[in-house]
This record gives structure tokens, C-alpha cells and sequence, in this order.
């Protein structure tokens, strides 16, 4: 279910124009609403119709607020990250030249954000990945939960997991190493 | 804002650069802990080297990093932080960030969330001054929605007029409009601009003033509904609306005026419940008239000016203030000796248009001696990275009065020596503002760049 409302602000609006109108030529309110809507209307239409959607957004423009909600549908984090995963420390493109390379290498899964790696959907399911386990590219291997936002973490090339280096419920860091991948 | 007590014990800072260390300082200074977050351009940064703990939030791209608010809230709550320091530039006004931050238990070191989202729309910030007293210039509080009603409205408060952002600020979004026939495109131009870089395309039209100064007033608000100036800086020399050389008090203004000046600002921050450090933008025209421009609701750049002239650390005043306590002084308790000028030394090429000259600092050796103090995160072997604004050091020189302290200034740039391959800084076009005899004389408006040419350099000792 999508929720879209529109409510006033809560900016005061200032009550003396008697020294401002000596200076200034105020403009209708209507027409300044009016553009504010446009701008809105625009700006939510942008955001409905590209990329995954977000849990709660809130546009402000001026005096007027407007809140579109997503109610959770499940616990599970649902959709793509607002982030590509396959980030690597200093470059983007890192990740790419690596995962073009056939051969042994050991590859290293990254923290595509701070927080805290989980290595299973909940507390109760089984983990996404083992050691051991064949992976494919872009297969979800864990998440990093940064201010409630579920980011899925993803194998940035086919591989086996040869090393899970950090625990469920760690704290990490942008760019720490989370697990290796060898070769598929 | 409650006006309760919180400790701070330990505050994240939310920033880089220069500013960081700066901010980490009063930290330390202050007893409290410091936890720098930084980008990976940014890991061997001089803040980590004082820092008690650094957290690595994300790449060098700002809107990764820097501007990443969930990244920035969670570093802050991993590391036991009860406060976080914005700094300037990303998202120190960015009231959404002061409620997150609230909203995860964290004092946010700035104005409350409510007063910064209505002085930052310059729409609502306008109405605001305008109901406490404050004189705008002609033209429309309310923001201009069509160019057919911005050419009316130009025609009413006459040429030439200037189309503003009303989410704009840093001398982005805004373009000024000499004839009838620029209007419809210049306006047009400006709501798209104004919609790229803030996502608002909203814009206002107000009356441009063309030998203006620029003149702002530091005041410095508690939580408990007081409130005291900390006097003005004069901030004229700007290079296409970005500022170079600042400089406390005004030259060349009557007192009188400096005092009605500060008296608006002072009443309009208390009118509309600031807290903490803030900065009240005003014009100046030759006849002495002032009218508000807008409020910065954060630490400035060229706070260090307003220091070197009150004896007052503005940044500690900044974690005293989050932390409730009362100003404990009044505005008779402030008292201005000297004069303060400060150059922006950024790492930009002035023979090839200013571009950012980044690269590795093969020599760094700031400028000392008496009243000559440099801001600077910058060090020998620094990589000024590419990814951020080009400030590279902030030169700041104190004498009793304005000439010995400009010739102190051109003594210290001289002194100042940075090198590296690919590295130019802006230090020689300094040096020739400095030397320019409108600016000596303070006979210099905003538009004494426009037509400066680095060939009138006169060298002050160097040969």
C-alpha cells in the first residue's frame, strides 16, 4: 500500500508585515503554492517511478511537507541497495578488473557501508552463506544494517567462499573485509 | 530546543579538512573525545592523527561519505558518541540530518532543526527578518513561481535585479539581470540550476545592488534566550561569490552603522529562537544602507577573524551552547581589540582560470611568527585529493590596526611556501589583492575581482 499525503509545515508564519510591506511586494500565496505543488508533484513522480523504493520519504519545500510512506510488507529487507555493493576501498572500478580475471585469485567481499554485518536474514534462519558454499555473482552473501537500512551484501564475482572473516552482529567499517572467494 | 544540561563527552565530527581539525581541537580542548569520520581519500588525514578513534564511513565520492547521513548516525553510535560536530559544507544546514541525528538520541552541534529549516529557505528566512524589523531589499519575500510574474515584479523594483534560489547558499543558483529582454532565459537558467543543485527549483527576484560590501555579523546564542554579536567581518573580496579575504571589523564604516547592523542581527536571531553559532549576511550600499541578504546556521570559514578580535574560541562557545549551558557573559562583557585578516589559500592555478591544482605537497612550510596563525590540515607529503573544495590553508594575521596588519599579512603569504608537481596555489593573487590600492584603502566594493588582472602584482620583498 502506498500512502501519499499532504500537510502543511510547521514553519510560523510571521504575523507584523506592516515594516516588511514598506520594502517588499509580497506575492499571492496561491500562486507560490501552487508552484510548490508543481515541484512536489514532480519530485515524488521522479521518485515513484525510478530506482527501488525507499521504506519513508519525506520532500519539504518551504511551509509544506509532504510524507510518502511504504508500509513493511516483510521483515525481510526487500530490493537492490541504493549503493552498488561491489565498491572496493579507492576505486569503483576495482571490483570490475578483478572479477574479469579468471584464475585463483582470492577475492575479498567488502562492507559497502558502516555498520553491522549480519550473515543471516534473522536471527533464527539459516545463514546466506557457508564456508565451502559456490556462490554465483551478485548472489546475496550477508547484510550490513546502517540506521535500519538493510543493505544486502553481494559476491562480486562467482567463486566459493573459502573464509568468512567476520562475525554475525559485527560492527564494520566502510571498505572492511567481510569474506573471501576463491575460485568457482 | 530543551534547555536542559547534556554532557558531551564524546563528539563524531561530521566533516573533513581543515574544519575537522579545527573542530577536533575544541574537542580536546574542551575534554571531549574525539571520533573522526572520514572517506577513503581522507584516511591519512591530519584529524586522524589527533582523533581518539576514526571510523571509515565510505568512498571519496561526498554523497558516499561525507553527505551520508545514515553512515554518518551510525559511525556516531558505534563509537559512543553523544554529539556530532557538522562543521561547514555538507550537511551542517541540513535540518533533516539535525532531526535524524535527535531522532538517534545525538545532540546535533547547530541550531535547533525547526529554526535552521526556516532560515535556510531564504523565503521563509526573508519573512522571518522582515516580521522582526529587518530591511530587505525591494522585491518579493514570497518566492516568484512564473518568469511572467518576475518581469513584472523587476519592472515595480527597477533594473538591474537579481534572481536568487530559495534553497541556495555558497554563491550558487543565483544571476543577476542587467536588461528587460535577459529575463524570460536568465530565469529560467536559474530554476534549473537552482533544481540540479538543490532539488528546489523554487527562486525569489529582489533588486541587485551593484558597489555594494558584503558585511556579516557573528552572534552567538544560548539556549535560554540569550544572545550577543561577536561584531562584524567584511567579507567584499570575492572571486564569482566565493570569498577570499576576510577580515574583522569593517574598514571604513561608521560606527553608528556597525551598531545598527548588530543591533538587527541580534534582534533577529533572538526573534526567531537561534542557538548556538550563526552568521547574519548583510549589504551594504555606499549611502550606508544595510538590507539582511541571509542567516548561515552553522560555523563559518572565516570564523577565526572574530576570534582573533574577542579572545572568544567560537567553536568551544559552539559545544558549550549544544550542551545547555548558558552563555554566562553578557554583550558588555565582549570587548574588540585589533584588527584580523584572513586569506583562503586554495590549491587553484589563477593563471588557468582557477582550476583545482591537486596533486602531492612535496613542500609544505607555513608562515609563524607573532599573530599569524594558520588553519591548515594540509602537511609535507600531503595528497590534496581531487575528490573536495580546494581550501588548503587558512592565513590569519592580528595587529592593533588594519595597515600593519595587512603588511603582516603580505609578509606571511610571502613566507608561506607550498610546492609539489601540479600544485599552484592562489598565495601570489593574494598577495596582489592585498597590494591593490582600493583594497588598502578599503574604497573596494564585492566587484573588486571582476576585472583584477594578476599582472598589476606588485612582489612586497620577495626579490
Amino acid at each position: 500500500m502506498t500512502d501519499v499525503g499532504l500537510s502543511p509545515g510547521t514553519g510560523d508564519v510571521p504575523g507584523d508585515w506592516d515594516y516588511a510591506r514598506d520594502l517588499v511586494f509580497a506575492q499571492p500565496a496561491a500562486s507560490a503554492v501552487r508552484a510548490v505543488l508543481r515541484e512536489a508533484a514532480d519530485t515524488v513522480a521522479t521518485l515513484l517511478t525510478s530506482g527501488p523504493a525507499p521504506a519513508r520519504l519525506s520532500v519539504r519545500a518551504g511551509e509544506v511537507a509532504i510524507e510518502v510512506s511504504w508500509p513493511d510488507r516483510t521483515a525481510v529487507p526487500a530490493g537492490p541497495a541504493p549503493t552498488s555493493t561491489v565498491d572496493t576501498m579507492d576505486t569503483a572500478d576495482t571490483a570490475d578488473t578483478v572479477a574479469e580475471r579468471p584464475g585463483p585469485d582470492v577475492t575479498v567481499v567488502t562492507a559497502s557501508t558502516v555498520g553491522v554485518f549480519y550473515r543471516a536474514p534473522s536471527p533464527e534462519a539459516d545463514p546466506y552463506v557457508r564456508e565451502g558454499d559456490h556462490v554465483r555473482q551478485g548472489q546475496q552473501v550477508g547484510i550490513v544494517e546502517a540506521m535500519k537500512l538493510m543493505i544486502p551484501v553481494e559476491a562480486d564475482r562467482a567463486g566459493t567462499v573459502v573464509r568468512i572473516l567476520r562475525d554475525n552482529g559485527d560492527e564494520v567499517e566502510y571498505g572492511d573485509a567481510l569474506m573471501e572467494l576463491g575460485a568457482p | 530546543m530543551s534547555t536542559g544540561r547534556r554532557r558531551l563527552s564524546t563528539v563524531l565530527i561530521a566533516n573533513r579538512g581543515e574544519i575537522a581539525l579545527r573542530v577536533a581541537r575544541a574537542c580536546r580542548a574542551s575534554g571531549i573525545r574525539v571520533v573522526a569520520a572520514c572517506s577513503s581519500a581522507d584516511r591519512d588525514s591530519a584529524v586522524t592523527r589527533v582523533a581518539d578513534r576514526t571510523i571509515h564511513i565510505g568512498p571519496p565520492k561526498a554523497r558516499k561519505s561525507y553527505l551520508n547521513a545514515p553512515a554518518l548516525i551510525q559511525a556516531a553510535l558505534m563509537a559512543g558518541a553523544d554529539g556530532i560536530h557538522p562543521g561547514y559544507g555538507f550537511l551542517s544546514e541540513d535540518a533533516d540530518f539535525a532531526d535524524a541525528c535527535a531522532a538517534a538520541g545525538l545532540v546535533f552541534v547547530g541550531p535547533p532543526a525547526a529554526v535552521m529549516r526556516r532560515l535556510g529557505d531564504k523565503s521563509t528566512a526573508r519573512a522571518a527578518m522582515a516580521a522582526a524589523g529587518l530591511p530587505l531589499l525591494p522585491g518579493a519575500v514570497e518566492p516568484v513561481p512564473t518568469a511572467h510574474e518576475a518581469a513584472l515584479l523587476a519592472t515595480e523594483v527597477g533594473y538591474p535585479v537579481i534572481i536568487k534560489s530559495v534553497a541556495g547558499g555558497g554563491g550558487r543558483g543565483m544571476r543577476v539581470v542587467h536588461h528587460p529582454g535577459e529575463l524570460a532565459d536568465a530565469f529560467a537558467e536559474t530554476t534549473a540550476t537552482a533544481r540540479a543543485l538543490f532539488g528546489d527549483g523554487r527562486v525569489y527576484v529582489e533588486r541587485y545592488l551593484a558597489n555594494a560590501r558584503h558585511v556579516e555579523v557573528q552572534v552567538l546564542c544560548d539556549g535560554h534566550g540569550h544572545g550577543v554579536h561577536l561584531g562584524v567581518r567584511d567579507c567584499s573580496v570575492q572571486r564569482r561569490r566565493q570569498k577570499l579575504i576576510e577580515e574583522s571589523p569593517a574598514p571604513a564604516l561608521p560606527d553608528t552603522l556597525i551598531d545598527r547592523l548588530t543591533g538587527a542581527a541580534v534582534r533577529g536571531a533572538l526573534a526567531t529562537g537561534y542557538v548556538g553559532a550563526g552568521t547574519f549576511e548583510f549589504l551594504v550600499d555606499p549611502a550606508g544602507r544595510f538590507s539582511f541578504m541571509e542567516v548561515n546556521c552553522r560555523i563559518q570559514v572565516e570564523h577565526p577573524v572574530t576570534e582573533m578580535v574577542t579572545g572568544i574560541d567560537l567553536v568551544s562557545e559552539q559545544l558549550r551552547v549544544a550542551a545547555g549551558e548558558p552563555l554566562g557573559y553578557g554583550q558588555e562583557d565582549v570587548r574588540f581589540t585589533g584588527v584580523a585578516v584572513e586569506c583562503r589559500v586554495n590549491a587553484e592555478d589563477p593563471d588557468r582560470d582557477f582550476a583545482p591544482a591537486a596533486g602531492v605537497l612535496t613542500e609544505f612550510v607555513p608562515p609563524g611568527g607573532p599573530f599569524v596563525r594558520v588553519d591548515t590540515h594540509a602537511y609535507t607529503g600531503y595528497r590534496v585529493p581531487a575528490a573536495y573544495d580546494s581550501l588548503l590553508a587558512k592565513v590569519i594575521v592580528w595587529a592593533p590596526g588594519r595597515d600593519t596588519a595587512l603588511a603582516r599579512m603580505r609578509h606571511a603569504l610571502t613566507e608561506f611556501r607550498i610546492g609539489g608537481p601540479g600544485v599552484h596555489t592562489t598565495a601570489r593573487y593574494l598577495s596582489a589583492v592585498l597590494a591593490d590600492p582600493r583594497f588598502a584603502e578599503a574604497r573596494h566594493d564585492t566587484h573588486l575581482l571582476d576585472d583584477f588582472a594578476l599582472t598589476t602584482t606588485t612582489n612586497d620583498g620577495t626579490e
